[in-house]
């Protein structure tokens, strides 16, 4: 396999690592090391498993996970669908690209979290917005990779569901479709990424909860435990949804040759 | 699949017609003005030197490509497009890589939508014929070169298509699966009224297959010969080999 694995102490090896990095932290926090950079404003890892603990506890903990979570999904849920449905379209259609390809690449390079003044403008309530901005976040790099996807199938497979007498219904259903699933998913992990980055941005800058919010608030009191805690969780989160969608990727691209296939 | 055999024991092969046609890609002609008539029912083998145009001409046959001049009629109505009547089989890779042997099989019927039980009968029953038993439920990249094309066989032919392109079909193939295809195909062809155009560039191969061999080459036919009416194959042979 191409970049080879670590065979049976891959796992012995991760595990070690993450150790390491926190025996590290705590050393540093503990000793208030002040080098360059100072560490003994930061918390150590027993003030942030004690802030955990208690976090964990209150109601206002979950609703802010989930709060962040249902903003993520909408947004990335629907960048998937619009994404998929224009990548295909631009991949397909002459006249689709002749149309939108002009209007994408002028809004392309802009950041989406550079939009938060224009979705707070555009939409009635922050909630909108926000689930506007991680859907534009995503949506690119799903499009494109979707669009990418779409040019680089083999041509046979449609010429031979056309000469099977398929029509053009039956060659997006039965050839593109599942045949650009790879690159889709290629697409969705990345997305998933960046729409964590704009969710997490746009609760800083205008949520009224979630995790992003909680997490710059936690520092305007200068409670900084519970900012490791946020931070903690953001990563934790962004962590399972990108390890969801590898694993569904995965799950539903069994037929691609070993070597295509991706592995973690 | 009552109804699918009675469909095939109905269906007649078709038969083509093309009329000064021209063919090529851009300002690139590869065969210019050919007469050519394809008999309904019959096994014709287009031989010809790499590069001279038998792709080309097959894909016209099944509607991909649109001749640059001429008609091309099937039976008596012009090729405009592709159509299931006239079903194609590639050289290699024209399986759907995330379909399994069988839900490969049955998509033609899929098309048709015919019911989930005739399409896996149907499909069953092409496996047995091309023996693909243990490969049922493969994907196409756990197969040899020898299965893939067993399976775009039995795909081409489950929907009874009344002309049936093949192009190089066994061309990637070792001598002896190649001859091991040819008479699963020979046994196939026995039992269906279809067309067949068969591309290759083996004489050999064309000689054992063809009711006739139509030899393709300096953009046109050089010359079409009935083998079915002639006993001296080595003459045939030779006679092919110099038009080459
Ligand atoms: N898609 C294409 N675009 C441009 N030229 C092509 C294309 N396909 C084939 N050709 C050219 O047409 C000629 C005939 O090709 P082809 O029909 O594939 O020959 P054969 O099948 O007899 O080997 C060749 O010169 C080839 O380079
Ligand atoms: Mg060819």
């Amino acid at each position: 396999m191409k970049g080879g694995r670590g065979g049976r102490w891959s796992w012995p090896v991760r595990v070690a690592s993450v150790l390491v990095a926190a025996g590290l932290w705590q050393v540093l926090t503990a000793t208030d090391a002040r080098l360059w950079l100072r560490f003994d404003r930061l918390p150590t890892l027993d003030e942030i498993a004690a802030e955990a603990a208690r976090q964990l506890a209150t109601p206002v903990y979950v609703l802010d996970l989930l709060q962040s979570l249902i903003r993520i999904l909408t947004g990335f849920g629907l960048a998937t669908v619009a994404g998929v449905a224009a990548g295909v379209a631009l991949g397909r259609s002459a006249r689709t690209r002749d149309v939108l390809l002009p209007l994408l690449e002028v809004v392309r390079p802009i950041p989406a979290i550079a939009l938060v003044p224009v979705a707070i403008l555009l939409f009635p309530t922050d909630e909108q917005g926000i689930v506007f901005i991680t859907f534009v976040a995503a949506f690119f790099p799903i499009a494109v990779s979707t669009r990418h996807a779409v040019r680089a199938l083999p041509t046979l497979f449609e010429d031979a569901v056309r000469t099977l007498g398929g029509a053009r219904r039956h060659v997006l259903w039965h050839v593109v479709l599942p045949g650009i699933l790879p690159g889709v998913f290629g697409g969705l992990s990345v997305g998933i990424g960046v729409a964590w980055i704009c969710v997490i941005s746009a609760e800083m800058i205008s949520g009224e909860f979630g995790v992003g919010y909680r997490t710059w608030q936690a520092y305007t009191l200068v409670d900084y435990p519970a900012v490791i805690v946020g931070m903690a969780t953001i990563g934790l989160l962004g962590w399972l949804t990108s390890a969801a969608v590898e694993l569904v990727g995965r799950r539903i691209t069994r037929w691609l040759p070993r070597g295509e296939r991706t592995t973690t | 699949m009552t109804t699918l055999v009675r469909a095939e024991q109905e269906q007649t092969g078709l038969g083509f017609t093309l009329e000064r046609v021209s063919l090529g890609y851009g300002r690139d002609l590869v065969v210019q003005e050919i007469d050519l008539r394809v008999v309904p029912g019959e096994v014709l083998v287009v031989v010809g030197a790499s590069g001279s145009g038998k792709s080309t001409l097959l894909r016209a046959l099944a509607g991909l490509l649109t001749p640059v001049s001429g008609r091309i009629l099937a039976g008596d109505a012009d090729v405009a497009g592709t159509s299931g009547e006239r079903a194609m089989v590639f050289q290699d890779d024209g399986l759907l890589p995330w379909r399994s042997v069988r839900r490969n099989i049955e998509l033609p019927l899929r098309i048709r939508k015919v019911g989930r039980r005739e399409r896996a009968a149907a499909a069953h029953a092409w496996i047995e014929r091309v023996g693909l038993n243990e490969a049922e439920d493969k994907l196409p990249r756990e197969l040899s070169g020898g299965m893939r094309q067993r399976v775009q066989l039995a795909r081409a032919l489950v929907a009874s298509p009344r002309a049936v392109l093949m192009d190089e079909p066994f061309g990637a193939l070792d001598a002896q699966t190649r001859a091991q295809m040819q008479r699963v195909l020979l046994d196939v062809l026995r039992d269906t009224r279809a067309t067949v155009v068969f591309v290759t560039h083996d004489v050999d191969e064309a000689l054992l297959l063809a009711d006739r061999v139509a030899v393709l080459g300096g953009h046109g036919v050089r010359t079409v010969l009935d083998v079915r009416g002639t006993a001296d194959r080595a003459s045939l042979r030779d006679r092919i080999l110099k038009e080459l």
